[in-house]
């Protein structure tokens, strides 16, 4: 069981890679906002899903790298700006994480939701006082290229996120995520590995949201920075699973094409349908997508 | 130079007075006894040395150097490692990975790898866990998580291993057991213990010497027989 994953990783990457030969222009749609959910879900888990600092603030991050790509891109040549984008969140980590890191539990949630929200509503005035009511976009790269770029993040996610778990500073993270006393008298520098956690979870997103906009064509802050998109982020992990590195790549793809499903066949009952899903996952399904499959695969065994 | 010397430690919590003018010498090797009814100050010196809370006056020298201050997890790699008198198992890992914590951040600072197996192989060989490696830490029996605390003090490679209350809530057959794994990691590794008991017999029996505390200040010290003799002991203890 455990040897295909990484198989199936790599079919789904090519799979989404390709999406733009059907000449249809909605898979390759669907494909982006499936790779961009996996690079934010996976990148998230680098951080919550490994300590249990459950941040409910990450659009912040995808926020940042989303204005400083729409200010520098006809700067700069695409490559930097994108790298630009993910740099600039991870700095904003740095200098916010001791502090932040401080509190934990409902206290760390309802913090970086808040300072997510002084961000945007800070953006929002700022872009106001220039005299900016949205900026147009006219020099972004084309959609597939837009796709490519975001598959290699998405890719680029799971195999950090994998890489984290499997090594030291993953185990120090578990032990932060299962008794903080007990890790420090380990020996484990808890102060130091959270900050790095954060940091290392704020890279990928950045990016992601400099794609994003690209994509949309436009931006708004109050749209880069909407917490939806820490709500959708922090969901699709719970659906997926949080025990391993293929429950976001789960609980992304499960989530997207679902809402996808429901847009295009009960565009009415779309959000009621989509919340009680949710509902019954977390009551019914606590082990998530991945959880699942692995007791299905297990019965069989 | 001793190897572990408490020198002058006060701790106060807002106007009460958990420790006063404390001072103690632990050498090489040597099982020292920390004795007290319950509020004496004991665990409250257990956090003091171990780096969970400062004193409010006084300091603590580790090999000769000053150790105050600084936080748990530097302390740990210098080599002083603690348990819990509420036992602080890492619930969700298994018995191994909360001993390959120990061994990966402890003193030794070891990578991944086959090296790092086999420390932890050996810290639960130790203690007799071996034979449940895979166990989830949180499905233990009491006893079994006291174990797994030693294994993973052992697996950080610390020389002085504080134990707080190792024996509490152990039925007698336990007690037992536990008395003899301390004494053969004492003999077969010369590490120093400084342990805190409610068990009387298991720290008459287990000690070289002997420090009582009570109400935060030392009231007597020395061999288990002379704090067996000693007139204000037995007034603290038995009324």
């Amino acid at each position: 069981m455990k040897g295909i994953w990484p198989t199936a990783g790599v079919v789904l990457a090519g799979l989404a890679l390709a999406a733009p030969l059907s000449g249809n222009a909605y898979l390759t749609g669907v494909a982006f906002q499936i790779a961009m959910w996996i690079a934010l879900a996976q990148s998230w888990s680098m951080l919550s899903a490994t300590t249990g600092y459950v941040s409910l603030g990450h659009a912040v991050f995808y926020g940042i790298g989303g204005y400083v790509a729409v200010l520098l891109v006809d700067a700069a040549p695409f490559p930097l700006v994108l790298l630009v984008a993910a740099l600039a969140p991870a700095v904003f980590a740095a200098v916010i994480g001791l502090p932040v890191l401080r509190v934990r539990g409902p206290y760390f949630v309802i913090l970086t939701y808040g300072l997510s929200e002084l961000v945007r509503h800070g953006v929002m005035r700022i872009e106001s006082a220039l005299g900016s009511f949205g900026r147009m976009i006219f020099s972004a790269p084309s959609p597939e290229a837009l796709l490519w770029w975001m598959v290699a993040l998405a890719v680029a996610a799971t195999l950090g996120a994998w890489a984290v778990r499997h090594s030291r500073f993953g185990a120090g993270l578990a032990a932060i995520r299962e008794d903080e006393v007990a890790a420090e008298t380990l020996g484990v520098p808890t102060a130091r590995l959270k900050l790095l956690a954060l940091i290392a979870s704020a890279i990928i997103p950045g990016a992601v949201g400099g794609l994003a906009m690209m994509r949309t064509g436009y931006f708004e802050p109050g749209q880069a920075f909407d917490p939806v998109v820490s709500f959708t982020i922090v969901t699709m992990a719970l659906v997926g699973g949080t025990d391993s590195v293929r429950g976001p790549v789960m609980g992304a793809i499960g989530f997207a094409l679902l809402s996808e499903l429901l847009w295009s066949s009960f565009p009415q009952l779309y959000m009621i349908v989509l919340g009680a899903a949710l509902i019954g996952f977390v009551l019914f399904v606590p082990q998530g997508l991945s959880g699942l499959v692995d007791r299905i695969a297990g019965r069989r065994a | 130079m001793s190897f572990l010397e408490v020198r002058g430690v006060s701790k106060r919590f807002g106007g009460i007075t958990a420790l006063n003018d404390v001072s103690l010498t632990v050498e090489k090797g040597e099982i020292f006894g920390l004795m007290g009814a319950n509020g004496a100050g004991k665990t409250t010196l257990f956090s003091v040395i171990a780096g969970h809370a400062a004193p409010s006056s006084g300091e603590v020298l580790f090999k000769g150097r000053r150790i105050t201050g600084l936080p748990p997890a530097r302390i740990c790699r210098q080599g002083i490692c603690r348990t819990f008198q509420i036992v602080r198992p890492m619930a969700g890992l298994s018995v191994a990975e909360n001993v390959r914590v120990a061994a990966l951040y402890g003193s030794h600072g070891l990578r991944p790898g086959p090296q790092t197996d086999a420390k932890v192989a050996e810290a639960l060989a130790a203690v007799g866990l071996d034979d449940q490696l895979e166990t989830l830490a949180g499905a233990l029996t009491l006893s079994g998580q006291k174990r797994l605390e030693i294994a993973r003090a052992l697996a950080t490679g610390a020389e002085l291993v504080m134990l707080d209350e190792v024996m509490a809530g152990l039925n007698p057959t336990e007690i037992a057991h536990m008395l003899d794994t301390l004494s053969a990691l004492r003999r077969e590794r010369g590490l120093t213990f400084v342990i805190v008991e409610h068990v009387i017999g298991a720290l008459m029996t287990l000690s070289d010497r002997i420090l009582v505390l009570h109400h935060g200040e030392r009231i007597a010290f020395g061999t288990p027989e002379d704090i067996g003799r000693n007139d204000q002991v037995a007034e603290v203890y038995f009324g």
